[in-house]
Formats: C-alpha cells, sequence, structure tokens
C-alpha cells in the first residue's frame, strides 16, 4: 500500500522491539522453562483443596515421597508373607506401627527444616499438619486393606487393625506436636503400641488380641478422640497470643 | 484542611516478651512506616525476638502489636498480614532436594498470592537477587552467600508492605552486600523494611531510621545521623560506631 506522507507510513509499519516489553516476555518465558511442570496429583489435590499452596505442601510431605512409600509396600509385603507362613495376623499387628510411623514423620518443627519460614505463611502450619495427616492416614488405611486381602485366614480381622491403627496415629501426632519433635512422637507410639500387643497378648497368650478383642475397642476409641483433641489443643492458632508456636 | 498523616505500618506498644522467667523484650514501643527501619543491638539485646514478634511467629506477653493496620491476635487479620509479609530468619531452614524455583513459589504459593502471578513474580525475585543462572539449581549445591539470597528472594516474592530481615546480608560477599542495600531502598520506597543487623555500615547505607535495643529494651531511636551525633567520646573506626557504644555504654551506667 502507498502511503503520501512520512506519518501515515510510520502508522503501517510493524511493531518494532521498541513495542514489546522484553522484560515482560523474559519473565513469562524464564516462568515456563525454570520450573518443572505440576504433576497430575498436585493438580488434582489444588482442586480437592482449593489452596495451591495446601496441594503443594502435601506433594512434599516427607511420608509421602516415592521412597518411603516404596519402603512401606516392602514392608507389607513382609507382612503379608510372615502372615501366610505363619498363620499369626502379623499383618494387622504391622499396620497401626507403619501408620504412627508415617503421621508422625508427615510435619512439625522436628521434621521441617523451615518450620519457622513456615510459621510466617498464610497457609497455616495447622492446616498443612492436618491436610497431611489426613494424606498419610488415609494411604495407609488404603494400602492395609490391599494388604489384608492378599493374607488369607485372618477373616473377620478384615478392619480389625483399623482402630487401633487410628489411635496409634493419633498418639504419634499427638505426641509429636506437644513434643515438637516428630522423632519423640515415633518412639511413643512404637513404644505404647508395643505394650499394648505385649499386654494384650500375656494373658490369652495370642498375639492376635491387641486387633481381634472387642474389649479394647472402646479403649482405642477413646484413646483416638483424646489425642486427637490434644493435638488440636496443641495446635490452635488461637494460643498465638500466649506465646506458643504453633501458629 | 486535610492533614494527610503518614501510614505507621508497625505499631508496638507496651510490648513484653519473655521465656519462662527470662525476659527478653521489656516494654518496647515503636512507630514504624514506610522506608528502611534498622535494628542495631548487642547479642541478646532481644532483635530476633522483637522480628519473630513482629512476623506473628510469637504472640507478645503483654502489650499490643498492630501490623498494617491489623491487630495479629486475631487469625483473619493475621492471616491477612501474612499475605503482605516477608520474613527472613536468622537460621533459615530449607529443603535440599528443592531448586531454587521450588523454594521461592512453595512459598510464594503459602502466602496465597494469586495462582496466576506465582511463577512470574518467582522469577523476577530470583532475578533481583541474582541468582537468574542458578534457578535450576538445587539448594544443596548453593553455597552460604547463595542460599541466604535464595532467602531474600522467598522473602520478597509477593512484594511485601512489611518486610523483615535478620541478619540478611551474613554471608554476602561486599559486591552483593552493595547490590542488597540498593535493593532495600528500593523496596523501602512503597514498604516497611526492618533490618536487624550487626553490621553498621549496613545501617549507615540503607536505613533512614533506626532503633538500638540493649538488654531488651529501646535506648535508642532516631535517624543514623542523630546517633552519628551522640558519638563524641564514644569508641569505634566510624561516627555511626561511636554513637552506637556510646549511647550502649550510657544506657548500662
Amino acid at each position: 500500500m502507498k502511503h503520501d506522507n512520512l506519518e501515515s507510513g510510520r502508522d503501517a509499519l510493524p511493531l518494532t522491539a521498541h513495542d514489546v516489553d522484553l522484560d515482560r516476555v523474559w519473565m513469562n518465558v524464564a516462568a515456563e522453562i525454570w520450573p518443572e511442570p505440576i504433576g497430575a496429583i498436585e493438580r488434582s489435590a489444588r482442586r480437592l483443596l482449593g489452596s495451591p499452596g495446601l496441594a503443594r505442601a502435601l506433594v512434599t510431605t516427607p511420608s509421602l515421597v516415592l521412597s518411603w512409600l516404596l519402603a512401606s509396600v516392602a514392608l507389607l509385603v513382609a507382612g503379608v508373607v510372615a502372615t501366610q507362613t505363619t498363620g499369626e495376623p502379623w499383618i494387622a499387628l504391622l499396620l497401626p506401627a507403619l501408620a504412627g510411623v508415617g503421621v508422625a514423620y508427615a510435619y512439625g518443627p522436628g521434621i521441617d527444616p523451615a518450620f519457622e519460614l513456615g510459621q510466617t505463611m498464610a497457609v497455616s502450619t495447622r492446616m498443612v499438619l492436618l491436610t497431611r495427616v489426613c494424606a498419610v492416614f488415609g494411604l495407609n488405611a488404603l494400602l492395609g486393606l490391599l494388604a489384608t486381602l492378599f493374607a488369607p485366614g485372618i477373616a473377620g480381622l478384615t478392619l480389625g487393625w483399623l482402630l487401633p491403627m487410628a489411635m496409634i496415629a493419633a498418639l504419634g501426632l499427638a505426641a509429636a506436636t506437644s513434643a515438637r519433635s516428630a522423632t519423640t512422637g515415633v518412639g511413643v507410639a512404637l513404644a505404647v503400641w508395643g505394650l499394648i500387643v505385649l499386654g494384650s497378648a500375656y494373658g490369652t497368650r495370642d498375639l492376635a488380641t491387641a486387633v481381634q478383642s472387642d474389649a479394647l475397642l472402646p479403649l482405642y476409641a477413646l484413646g483416638t478422640l483424646l489425642c486427637g483433641a490434644l493435638t488440636l489443643f496443641m495446635t490452635n492458632g488461637n494460643r498465638w497470643n500466649r506465646g506458643f508456636l504453633w501458629s | 484542611m486535610v492533614v494527610a498523616i503518614a501510614q505507621k505500618n508497625v505499631r508496638v506498644e507496651g510490648l513484653v516478651q519473655s521465656f519462662g522467667r527470662q525476659t527478653v523484650l521489656d516494654g518496647i514501643d515503636l512507630e514504624i512506616g514506610r522506608g528502611v527501619f534498622g535494628l542495631l543491638g548487642p547479642n541478646g539485646a532481644g532483635k530476633t525476638t522483637l522480628l519473630r514478634t513482629l512476623a506473628t511467629i510469637v504472640g507478645p506477653k503483654r502489650g499490643t502489636v498492630r501490623l498494617l493496620g491489623l491487630n495479629p491476635a486475631q487469625a483473619g487479620e493475621r492471616r491477612e498480614i501474612r499475605r503482605q509479609l516477608g520474613y527472613l530468619p536468622q537460621q533459615l531452614g530449607y529443603y535440599p532436594n528443592f531448586t531454587v524455583f521450588e523454594f521461592v513459589e512453595y512459598f510464594a504459593l503459602l502466602k496465597e498470592m494469586p495462582a496466576a502471578d506465582v511463577r512470574p513474580a518467582v522469577v523476577r525475585a530470583i532475578e533481583r537477587v541474582g541468582l537468574a543462572d542458578r534457578a535450576r539449581s538445587k539448594l544443596k549445591t548453593l553455597s552460604g552467600g547463595m542460599l541466604r539470597r535464595v532467602g531474600i528472594a522467598q522473602a520478597i516474592v509477593n512484594d511485601p508492605a512489611l518486610l523483615l530481615l535478620d541478619e540478611p546480608t551474613a554471608g554476602l560477599d561486599p559486591e552483593q552486600r552493595v547490590n542488597f542495600r540498593a535493593l532495600l531502598r528500593e523496596i523501602g520506597e512503597r514498604s516497611s523494611v526492618i533490618v536487624s543487623t550487626h553490621l553498621i555500615e549496613d545501617v549507615a547505607a540503607a536505613c533512614s531510621e533506626i532503633a538500638l535495643l540493649d538488654a531488651g529494651r529501646v535506648v535508642f531511636n532516631g535517624t543514623p545521623d542523630e546517633l552519628t551525633l551522640l558519638g563524641e567520646g564514644g569508641a569505634g573506626d566510624s561516627p555511626l560506631e561511636r554513637g552506637y557504644t556510646r549511647v550502649l555504654a550510657g544506657a548500662r551506667a
């Protein structure tokens, strides 16, 4: 197209580099190439939780990383094999201990090196903790259910481990949040579960008593509620103005 | 006639902080607006405890704290404060297997920045601290000074209205410190920046106002020039250092 004057000719020229915000272009390019793509699990968690921050915190849970999951599966496979070969419900006895350890290692000042920084975030440490604990417990319950399907001979015990598992997980969490130490939580969970198993087997000479006796169910339920309440109390953000460090 | 009142982003009245029987802050009164505010003081003076209180990590034993016009004792307002807060702790914990980008992005997400803004903001923060060429490096491969800059990046990623920095220049070389002071001054034009430091030259170069803490109390609150004027007879290699030692000596007499 011809133009009669320089002004209209300049108007018809294509955009030059002077018209482009190169800084903004670079930032958008870098924002695409620097990070790894968001995985399918994190995308699903974002939709489920309604919070990208919580979703990211969830997929970075120490007791949900691949190596931890593989170790848990290996342990459960060993438990299934032991159950099949000995006829003792080792898998049902193992599951509460596994959940106790996993939940105690979900989150907290003893396990998160950036915990202090996390306490200044809009997504509270308490929400991160509760989200991770629910995920870890749910996954352990699912793995447990799958494991018991492969352990014939313990019919009737398929879910007998679930309430003890809830109690030991709640106990490990309460101990970890109270002591501000994941290691303490793990130790308390394993020690108490060991005492329950051995103590309940003392009179009956049957290790399965801890996951088989109906008499213990109310104690498990009460223990779960009390430990859960203690955890909620220790992590209550309204205690902020009394100088406590969970937020 | 309308009188413009300078917005005070930080108001602290009668702040007392103690842990067990030890009183760490003993009746602190401060008002801080926009600009760069320096916190000076010897070890154990209470600087870190004051910053942690302002960072909403721990509530006060007594006294009132208002941040950005909000009350951090209320859960909802505390959450809003934290969306506009940046904090660099004295000891920065990090995740060794995170990359620089992942670490800064993680905390940008936890600050509830709008999701669409996060990645460009992370790029900008990393560029501002001079780590663009290490954005994809794992944190365990970085030097101490680089890690400190990563910490600064996560603190500024959300363009905070209140930025708290505890010993930010620890591990930085002189050139990096010069760049960092320029960054502070730039941020201080729009926000309140509180810097706790032992380095007098950082205060002299970047701060428009300073407070000197000793044994949990504010023993000086004013400009660097005012502190310098008090330095006659004090020990030190610079006028500001002499003012610092003179005021401390007077407070302890």
